[in-house]
């Protein structure tokens, strides 16, 4: 799926975040979103699926304007991860993850083997299949983190939309969910705090500063001494590992 | 299955199978509830003449004609019968009520007495009652209905006054919405009060303090079936939204991600259930911690999935107002217990032990 993001403003009550953002993210692209807190980059990305509404410009999915489609059938179109949800109650994993099947769903229409096939299958992509019957608010963060990665897969979706997803997990989770997400093949958007995790994943790399695109390109162009000091403020150094594998370093 | 056999957080979930069975064994129960509890009362009747009576007009058995008429028949079938039925309908009501706003405000505190709807309720009826409040507009269409018409209205505006205040100055939350219930609701009753003080008229008083504590005994055959059959109606629909009452509780975000907007459905939902509990307070006053307790305890043991939780909920609700109204017949010689006074007595107790037991959630584990 390709998804285009065109002249998007959007501010809270007197103050813009967002000032005019544009940008394509091709079918099959794992693009990156980084930029320091306050840039706007959660913002973009719930404008995007559909929590925030846009000021002005448009969100297109394969040409298709998101605003004119109902909600189901942007929910069949993107799938979401974001920052560490905090549920309280007594779902257990496999309720979390056939919520997934809402969106294929009529009205009054019950899971049927079908979904669970789907969700299973989700379950066992994020290795948490022999959890399936544990209660959801039981499990650590990591845990969770994939049953709702699992969720999203069970949407089906050809885009996925990640929100600082491995925030507060530890490093093992963080390179594990974003491997499983590498491996999926499909459109990706992912807000990104760390710049090695980007460095790592992504095809291409947007930064975003102040509500704009500062720069956009490969990693490797992007990610440079002189943008990360303009971006962050930060000294630091790139190098290269003995499988040529870029790195870097902050320095003080 | 219970969350005895949990160990390390690890919880077993409750498998349709398990589901199923305990569906049965409830209707079960529900069944043997209302023939037993039929059994009890003031007036000495034996058993033997309680199921005569009703071998006579359910069954149109040969051999019991006798008991088609006189004081047992009357006492059996045109008294305690239908309170029976009664019971079972404000039981679901409020109970499935009670599960739906929960959902609907994401709080698990919500329910109809919490929230000042019973209280709208029933100053919408004491205004009725009272003045005639309405009888000029509805008398016309709905005859003495009117009083009921009030009740709707009462509740009505109500909840939408309790939403209105809880979102003033940013998006309403757990707490702004409870105190708002609560402020609406010691407006109501001040008012219900107020006009119950000024108007001097006995007979009224003593119907308004009939809604203010809840009874079951004006239950008549004329209108207990259609109770019945609109309280049920009202959890089959909520049944069939259960897809849209879980996601409620995942929040507006997570719902709009999966596809649905949840805005719109609230309003819905709330409207449906406002007209629930003000058909429970027309024909039975202000019964609280119905829709606070029953949810609780069901989710206690089957978890939170709308699935399974509503049907569970109409039935142990029913069950429990059966018994809770039978506690009210016998527990007072010769005189009778308002039922809203026995189930706060019983309810808020509980209450305080399902908040102090656990960590507070919508049966979330910490």
């Amino acid at each position: 799926m390709q998804v285009n993001v065109e002249k998007v403003e959007l501010s809270y009550g007197a103050h813009q975040i967002l000032k005019g953002i544009d940008f394509q993210v091709d079918k099959k692209k794992f693009v990156g979103l980084i930029g320091p807190n306050g840039s706007g980059k959660s913002t973009l990305l719930k404008a995007i699926y559909r929590v925030l509404k846009p000021d002005k410009g448009a969100i297109f999915l394969n040409g298709e304007e998101i605003e004119k489609m109902p909600y189901k059938t942007s929910a069949k179109k993107l799938a979401v991860v974001s920052q560490h949800n905090y549920y309280n109650f007594d779902f257990s994993v496999m309720q979390v993850v056939l919520m997934g099947r809402a969106p294929h769903k009529k009205n009054l229409e019950r899971d049927n083997a079908h979904d669970y096939e789907i969700a299973q299958n989700a379950l066992k992509t994020v290795n948490m299949l022999d959890f399936s019957n544990r209660i959801f608010s039981t499990l650590s963060g990591g845990e969770q983190q994939r049953v709702i990665l699992a969720r999203a897969l069970t949407q089906q979706t050809p885009c996925l939309i990640l929100d600082e997803p491995t925030n507060h997990l530890d490093i093992t989770y963080q390179l594990e969910l974003m491997d499983i997400v590498k491996k999926l093949n499909a459109t990706v958007i992912s807000a990104i705090h760390d710049l090695n995790i980007a460095a790592m994943y992504c095809d291409e790399i947007f930064v975003l500063k102040d509500g704009k695109i500062y720069e956009k390109g490969k990693p490797r162009e992007v990610l440079t001494r002189d943008l990360i000091k303009n971006i962050y403020n930060v000294e630091s150094q790139i190098v290269d590992d003995q499988d040529g594998n870029m790195h870097i370093l902050f320095l003080k | 299955m219970s969350r005895k056999g949990k160990n390390n957080g690890e919880t077993r979930v409750v498998t349709t199978l398990e589901f199923t069975i305990v569906m049965v064994v409830l209707l079960v129960l529900l069944l043997l509830s209302i023939l037993t509890s039929i059994t009890f009362g003031n007036a000495d009747i034996s058993v033997k003449e309680v199921y005569s009576v009703l071998a006579n007009e359910i069954l149109h058995l040969k051999g019991f004609e006798n008991y088609s008429q006189g004081s047992i028949h009357d006492v059996v079938w045109i008294i305690r019968f239908p309170r029976v039925i009664l019971a079972i309908a404000i039981g679901i009501g409020l109970s499935v009520c009670g599960v739906v706003m929960q959902a609907v405000v994401k709080n698990p505190l919500a329910d109809p007495y919490v929230l000042g709807i019973s209280s709208g309720a029933s100053m919408g009826a004491t205004l009725a009652i009272l003045f005639g409040v309405g009888s000029g507009i509805f008398g016309g269409i709905f005859g003495s209905s009117f009083v009921g018409v009030m009740a709707f209205i009462g509740a009505m505006v109500t909840s939408f006054g309790v939403l209105f205040i809880s979102n003033i100055g940013g998006t309403s939350n757990a707490g702004k919405l409870i105190l708002s219930g609560m402020a609406v609701s010691a407006v109501c009753s001040a008012f219900t009060n107020f006009a119950t003080y000024i108007a001097h008229n006995q007979n009224a008083t003593l119907s308004i303090t009939f809604w203010t504590m809840g009874s079951l005994a004006s239950a008549d055959w004329d209108d207990v079936l259609i109770i019945l059959a609109l309280m049920i109606a009202g959890t089959f629909v909520f049944w069939s939204q259960y897809r849209n009452l879980n996601l409620m509780l995942l929040g507006d975000e997570t719902a709009v991600v999966l596809g649905t907007d949840l805005s719109k459905l609230r309003n819905k939902y709330l409207i449906l259930s406002s007209l629930l509990i003000a058909v429970a307070v027309y024909s039975a006053g202000t019964i609280g911690f119905v829709g606070l307790v029953i949810p609780h305890a069901v989710r206690m043991f089957y978890g939170t999935d709308h699935k399974r939780l509503i049907p569970l909920c109409a039935l142990v609700g029913a069950i429990f107002l059966i018994w809770a109204d039978v506690a009210c017949r016998i527990i007072l010689q010769n005189a009778e217990l308002p039922i809203g006074i026995l189930i706060s007595m019983i309810g808020a107790p509980c209450f305080i032990y399902l908040m102090a037991s656990r960590s507070y959630g919508f049966g979330g584990e910490r």
